[in-house]
């Protein structure tokens, strides 16, 4: 009798002891789980580089914050303001938001405005004058590489799907303009398709400067490349 | 039988407790997604506090301002969004 009681409240111990043990784990899982997830969110909105600093701990992260902010809201209001008076030729105002970006971008070389760092320079130094003017009319932008730019775009965490599916709606039609516009279909001039362009490019970069700067820094860096590509009807055909 | 069943049922609790944060951040995301949505379509709406999700890439959007929209993909993969 005794016995079978004795094995009666072994099997009940046994038993809560499993109960325990199983909540237990359950909830070490769980915690673990739901500690995994915030960490990525973290650095996204605190508008750290995303790619590449991974490795670096985030003190060493933090100091490029204040001296090299990508795109700045004054940068852009400034592009923007550098938009609307030019109208008819092209060349003035790219070189000039070039230069605004280039020295925005670039903070070690504030004194040049319109050498880019990843450039080699030229070993033509003694003409200082006509080297100016001439980085000026030919801006030196970095090999473009639109392939990488789209597929950053779509793998960025930065944008949501439906604002990724809008802006790719946006740029589609943009360039339905370009085509229109060059078939004669579209009134209107190039200066037109410039403006639709930069705000095209403002609302990207202001979708990623605060989530992806090393995305946004790329985009700033192959704007006038692109722009070369679509306003040259030639290089357009080959899209 | 009984204890396993109440185990079962409290791990399932625990479970339920822990992800709630993670789905959270989900519905944050995708509030901001649809701001963004709305935004870029020049709307107004200053900013989405509710949503109600139809079906993947379909959902209604409540905006703080008392705008609803309707923000959907179509089948020509353009992302509508539409007044209610």
């Amino acid at each position: 009798m005794s016995g079978s009681l004795i094995d009666i409240h072994a099997e009940v111990l046994v038993t809560h002891l499993a109960g325990v043990v199983g909540l237990a784990f359950v909830l070490v899982m769980f915690g673990c789980a739901g500690l995994s997830t915030p960490p990525p969110r973290a650095p996204s909105q605190s508008s750290l580089p995303q790619s590449g600093t991974e490795v670096v701990a985030p003190e060493v992260t933090r100091p490029p914050l204040p001296s090299a902010p990508p795109p700045t809201v004054a940068a852009i209001q400034s592009e923007i303001a550098a938009v609307g008076p030019a109208s008819g030729t092209a060349t003035p105002s790219t070189a000039a938001s070039t230069g605004q970006t280039a020295s925005k971008t670039a903070p070690p070389t504030a004194k040049s405005p319109a050498k880019s760092p990843a450039s080699p320079a030229p070993p033509a130094q003694p003409p200082k004058k006509e080297s100016i003017t001439s980085d000026i009319a030919k801006p030196k932008a970095p090999p473009l590489d639109l392939a990488s730019l789209e597929q950053r775009l779509k793998d960025t965490k930065a944008i949501g799907v439906l604002t990724k599916i809008t802006l790719k709606n946006q740029v589609d039609d943009l360039l339905n303009q370009f085509r229109s516009f060059y078939q004669g279909k579209l009134k209107g001039d190039l200066a037109d398709l410039r403006r639709s362009y930069d705000l095209l490019v403002l609302k990207v970069l202001s979708l990623l400067q605060d989530s992806d700067q090393a995305l946004a820094t790329a985009i700033v860096a192959s704007r006038e490349a692109i722009w070369g590509i679509l306003s040259d009807p030639a290089k357009f055909a080959t899209i | 039988m009984k204890k396993p069943t109440t185990s079962l049922a409290i791990a399932m609790l625990a479970a339920i407790c822990c992800a709630a944060p993670s789905l959270a951040a989900d519905d944050e995301s995708i509030k901001k997604d649809l701001f963004t949505v709305i935004t870029l379509h020049g709307l107004p709406c200053g900013e989405v506090v509710g949503v109600t999700t139809r079906a993947e890439n379909d959902h209604i959007a409540s905006c703080k301002d008392g705008n609803r929209y309707h923000v959907f993909l179509n089948a020509e993969g353009r992302v509508i969004v539409e007044k209610l």
